[in-house]
């Protein structure tokens, strides 16, 4: 309760929870309204916002809505964070709570292989890893996870390992508790909070990463995501802005209110440093 | 009318006759040109690589035995004059005096006979072919004369001297040696116009005049720089904040044309394309199931709203073909050819009778930027809208490459240089002896057809009268069959400052050397 | 600290080691080789023409032998030929290398320095408007993309404004030296760096706001104020010192996406860093060099994180205190 209470007290944290419940709404309502295809030349190319009514952010280069895309595209942009970042949690937090119980030679291997993945330029990586494996919102998830998972597993190894010798961790050992029970049961739901801390953030940044990736040329190709849009109308951002600064804005706001929800969050579980404000 | 009025109408008439060279002013030697290609080559030795943009680079410092006008008629560059035997066997060279490698050594017959004989033999993939499959002897005669024997008369033979085609090679330097290892491939010699100076990687290339150049007075120019700018929007912005004088073919988005051309003292022009006559169209995978059948590539035709493509995708620029050769080559024809009009309704009743199930249909993407994503997309939106299901798959240069040239798509897009005549440019991509993998500009959609096969074996040897009513036929026939879905004639605009002059002045325009260009 | 040191590198060693052999697998996944590119780039191509060029680049033997090769080459230091380029990778990246150290050196110093200055200020005014500012300042930064960030500064700064140029290393052609091509090659890096370096100063500020406030509440703070010392002397000597070694530690780690960064602001700003070179080299599967770009790359990263783990030893209080 005083975590919540703490919560709203925070004002950028709720004017950040309030930007992405409205993303969240639309991402769900998307569909119901704009029922068309997003991808359809509905009308002439290139016309600006509030040219013509039926088309308030503009059409992009062939015609199409850039409402409907932006509409459409938070399902999907969101849907990529989300998803990349519960991928990158199944790598990164089993094996930092491995890493942080068993301790030893288990701990030393896991954290060498962590440093592997950041020692080589994550941006760099992942742009090979979808080059490889061809653009497909499929290897656009599995690259984004495969980079984002290191922090995850230090973070939660740092948790484990302060938590192991606790007193109620001791307790359900003695009390004949099989590892695996007490990793899952007892240690890992202490770890939580700063798991969704550190989450929130993560989804913040998959989106970053998605639009940077189609940026480049290296999105899925039959999804209309926000990185896409950008990456369609960069080039005409000279003479039609629109195209390209509506999604922008987009991605701009869903990671701003991510960051503020996860830094009220972390204050919020963090009492101690919220006092000092 | 008085006769003083007669005359003095007369008098204007003269005036205005006057042909345009004496109204032109005289070429001024002197400044650098900065011109953009993209991407950055990987080696400058042209006849090891035929990338675009060392074509664009290396044409001015390696140069051939003919060059062509805009109508493709072959004119002097290190053949001084040539014959041609009556029964078009035999081909004799005569080459200009007092030409000289950037070494300083001379250049003679023997490097001649050296590159077409053993050089491009070994390495070029375009002239192995016609040397192997057309050629009987290449002999010196003397110092300055060379004569090529052919086994049969081919109709294309003369076209085959352009420079990226069949660039003279230094005998003096690669005789003997490896030729892909050789470290002259650094720091290429040939007799061009244009020496080369520097290459600082990831920046520019920079050419300097070469002073011993044996076309007195030419070059112009005193320096070249060819930048390298990897984004297409930053190329652009190159342009418009001065740091470029000319932007190649392709090295900007198309829409970006337009816009560019309204900038002061800018100049468009679509020529120097007419040697390759870039041809798009989709490739036809007709062994994937409902593709085979002719009925429904027909119903593909009919969907796809081709002057959407050329008007918004492209900008405006180019023309819809009629079938396989385009109306800038040789023996082009639309006589009894059939045509393909933007019909939904007619594609959608084509659809239903050709049984297809809605099976999903992937579509390879061509990774060359934004215009041609724009064009799947827009035909993956035709396609829907007929009840055709459409996936695009979307890879890299090499992996488009690499599944293309092993038949691994249902549709993708292609666009090949037409090379001036049918026979080097267009037989290729229809006769079934070219269904091999490996090559993506081959017969990649597996089309046989006998007859179509013996039209253009043929008409490559025939008679020059004769090949026009052959190459006729073969129209007639492709574009009933839809071996492949003809889209467009492209043209890929040339931008550059006006006071550049003379920049683009044969068939093959920028990839010719800049011996003639000069700034104002 | 001898001993420390050579741990350290002998870890480094390893974790390069295995690097470059997940590279090498993981690259070969990748559809299509060097002869299929140049085949494509010829606008031709037959069987006899591939096996001819595979056969030169080694591509015909086996994949393990291949990969013995590479890690002989590397043991003694070389990092292969590129046959495309036909030139040595080591090279090759030689030429792009100071450009990129160039780049990326400025913009982390940019962004180290900035961000702790501004993360220092927003703390000691901590819930006064100039922390409010900068607060809202960094996050604005650290949620817009970098990309994007990019070309707006470019049609701003450089097509509109006509500050600086847009693209470039250097204004070409013109023939400076000395100290004007110094001059001319700054002129270039500005925007580059300022545009690669904005996200990490928003990054390090907030977490050395976030640090300050932390070390603010720590107990040996809260003696020395006890102790009686004023808050400027205490936010000065005792606060802003040690809240500055979590950030310097982090900005080690976070190296490596400095690096991965440079690939995106190289390739917008044309600058001729290794971070276009690996882009290109992917591009035209230009193995070796791709491989070479990534050892490289990994080693600049181990090298700093070593020298943040050195930085971090030297200075940390808590060793000082049992000294």
């Amino acid at each position: 309760m005083t975590v919540l209470r703490q919560f709203a007290r925070n004002r950028g944290a709720l004017i950040g929870l309030a930007i992405l419940l409205a993303v969240v709404a639309v991402a769900m309502v998307g569909p119901w309204w704009f029922p068309q295809s997003p991808w359809r030349m509905a009308g002439r190319p290139f016309l600006a916002p509030g040219a013509n009514e039926r088309f308030l952010l503009g059409t992009d280069a062939l015609g199409r809505d850039v409402a409907a895309g932006l509409v459409h595209g938070a399902r999907v942009s969101l849907g990529i964070g989300l998803v990349s970042t519960a991928a990158a949690l199944l790598i990164g937090v089993p094996l930092g709570a491995l890493a942080g119980y068993a301790g030893g030679i288990v701990d030393d291997l896991a954290m060498r292989f962590t440093e592997l993945f950041q020692t080589i330029p994550s941006f760099a990586l992942a742009i090979v890893l979808v080059a490889i494996l061809q653009p497909s919102i499929g290897s656009i998830v599995l690259a984004i996870a495969l980079v984002s998972w290191p922090p995850v597993t230090r973070l939660v190894r740092g948790e484990v390992l302060s938590l192991r010798s606790r007193d109620y961790v001791l307790a359900a050992r003695t009390l004949g508790q099989s590892t695996t029970r007490i990793v899952f049961g007892v240690v890992l739901p202490n770890t939580v909070a700063p798991i969704i801390v550190m989450a929130s953030l993560m989804v913040a940044s998959a989106i970053l990463l998605e639009s940077a990736l189609s940026f480049l040329g290296l999105g899925d190709p039959n999804l209309m995501t926000w990185g896409y849009m950008i990456g369609a109308g960069r080039t005409r951002l000279i003479d039609a802005w629109w195209i390209s600064f509506f999604p922008g804005l987009a991605i701009f706001l869903t990671v701003l209110a991510l960051n503020l929800v996860g830094e009220g969050l972390s204050d919020a579980l963090n009492p101690r440093l919220a006092r000092e404000r | 009318m008085s006769r003083s009025w007669i005359r003095l109408l007369s008098a204007a008439t003269l005036l205005a006759a006057v042909p345009l060279p004496a109204l032109a002013q005289a070429p001024k030697s002197g400044g650098a040109l900065q011109v953009v290609v993209t991407p950055e080559p990987p080696m400058l030795m042209q006849g090891l690589n035929q990338n675009g943009p060392t074509n664009m680079i290396a044409g001015n410092i390696y140069e051939s035995l003919l060059r062509y006008d805009e109508k493709l008629q072959p004119m002097p560059s290190l053949a001084k004059s040539w014959e041609i035997s009556p029964d078009q066997t035999v081909y004799t060279f005569r080459l200009q005096e007092g030409v000289t490698w950037h070494d300083g050594k001379p250049f003679t017959a023997d490097d001649v006979v050296f590159t077409l004989d053993k050089f491009l033999r070994e390495v070029h993939p375009r002239w192995r072919p016609i040397v192997n499959g057309q050629v009987k002897a290449i002999e010196k005669v003397d110092d300055l004369t060379v004569r090529v024997s052919l086994k049969q008369p081919f109709g294309p033979f003369l076209l085959s001297q352009e420079v990226a085609s069949a660039p003279i090679v230094p005998k003096h330097v690669y005789e003997g040696t490896d030729y892909r290892a050789n470290p002259a491939n650094n720091t290429p010699v040939g007799t061009g116009p244009m020496k080369f100076g520097e290459w600082r990687k990831g920046s520019f290339v920079k050419l300097v005049r070469n002073e011993s150049y044996w076309d007195k007075g030419r070059p112009y120019l005193d320096e070249m720089y060819f930048q390298f700018i990897p984004d297409a929007a930053a190329r652009a912005t190159a342009y418009e904040t001065g740091r470029v004088d000319v932007l190649t073919g392709g090295a900007v988005e198309i829409f970006d044309v337009a816009r560019l051309a309204k900038l002061p003292n800018t100049c468009v022009t679509t020529k120097g394309w007419e040697m390759f006559a870039p041809h798009a169209w989709v490739s036809v995978n007709l062994k994937n199931g409902i593709l085979g059948n002719k009925q429904f590539r027909k119903a593909m035709m009919h969907a796809i709203d081709r002057e959407f493509g050329r008007d918004v995708v492209w900008s405006g620029y180019g023309r819809i073909p009629t079938g396989p050769i385009s109306s800038k080559t040789k023996f082009y024809s639309n006589d009894g050819v059939p045509t393909y009009s933007y019909d939904p309704k007619k594609a959608k009743e084509l659809v239903a009778a050709s049984g297809y199930k809605g099976e999903v249909i992937r579509f390879l993407g061509l990774p060359y930027g934004e215009t041609w994503s724009r064009w799947a997309e827009a035909i993956k939106q035709n396609f829907e809208e007929v009840g055709i299901k459409m996936e695009i798959v979307s890879t890299d240069v090499p992996g488009w490459t690499q599944r293309t040239s092993n038949f691994d798509f249902d549709l993708t897009f292609n666009f090949l240089y037409q090379l001036g005549d049918p026979a080097t440019g267009v037989a290729r991509s229809y006769v079934s002896s070219n269904i091999v993998k490996g090559n993506p500009f081959g017969n990649v959609g597996q089309y046989s057809n006998p007859e179509v096969d013996r039209l253009f074996a043929e008409a490559a040897v025939a008679p020059a009268e004769k090949r026009q009513e052959l190459y006729t036929r073969v129209q007639q026939i492709l574009a009933d069959d839809l071996p492949v879905l003809w889209l467009l004639e492209l043209d890929f605009p040339t931008v550059h400052r006006c006071n550049v002059k003379d920049l683009v002045s044969t068939a093959v325009g920028i990839n010719d050397s800049a011996k003639n260009v000069w700034k104002q | 600290m001898l001993r420390f040191l050579l741990s350290r590198f002998a870890k480094g060693i390893v974790v390069l080691l295995a690097i470059a052999i997940l590279n090498f697998f993981l690259i070969r996944l990748a559809p299509g080789d060097p002869a299929v590119v140049m085949a494509g780039e010829a606008g031709a191509a037959d069987q006899a023409f591939l096996d001819q060029l595979r056969t030169r680049f080694g591509l015909d033997r086996p994949l393990v032998e291949q990969l013995g090769i590479y890690l002989k080459g590397i043991a003694s230091l070389d990092l292969g030929f590129s046959y495309r380029q036909n030139r040595s990778v080591a090279s090759l990246i030689g030429e792009r290398l100071p450009a990129t150290l160039l780049l990326t050196g400025t913009a982390f110093a940019i962004s180290l320095g900035l961000g702790i200055l501004f993360g220092a200020l927003a703390a000691a005014r901590a819930g006064r408007p100039a922390d409010t500012l900068i607060t809202l300042g960094a996050l604005v930064f650290y949620a817009t993309p970098l990309f994007w960030i990019a070309l707006m500064s470019q049609i701003v700064f450089s097509l509109k404004l006509g500050l600086v140029p847009n693209v470039g290393y250097e204004t070409i052609g013109a023939g400076h030296t000395g100290f004007a091509r110094a001059l001319d090659i700054g002129h270039h890096l500005i925007l580059p760096a300022l545009t690669l370096g904005l996200f990490f100063t928003a990054l390090y500020a907030r977490m050395m706001r976030a640090s300050m406030l932390e070390t603010a509440g720590a107990d040996y703070v809260r003696t020395a104020r006890a102790k009686g010392v004023g808050p400027a002397a205490v936010t000065r000597r005792h606060v802003a010192r040690n809240a500055v070694l979590p950030v310097v530690t982090l900005a080690g780690l976070q190296a490596g996406q400095i690096v991965g960064g440079a690939v995106l602001t190289e390739t917008v700003f044309a600058w001729p860093g290794i971070g276009r070179l690996m882009f290109e080299a992917l591009a035209q599967r230009d193995y070796q060099v791709l491989l070479g770009v990534f050892f490289v790359s990994s080693a600049m990263v181990v090298g700093f994180n070593i020298l943040t783990d050195l930085v971090y030893r030297l200075v940390d209080p808590r060793i000082e205190a049992g000294a």
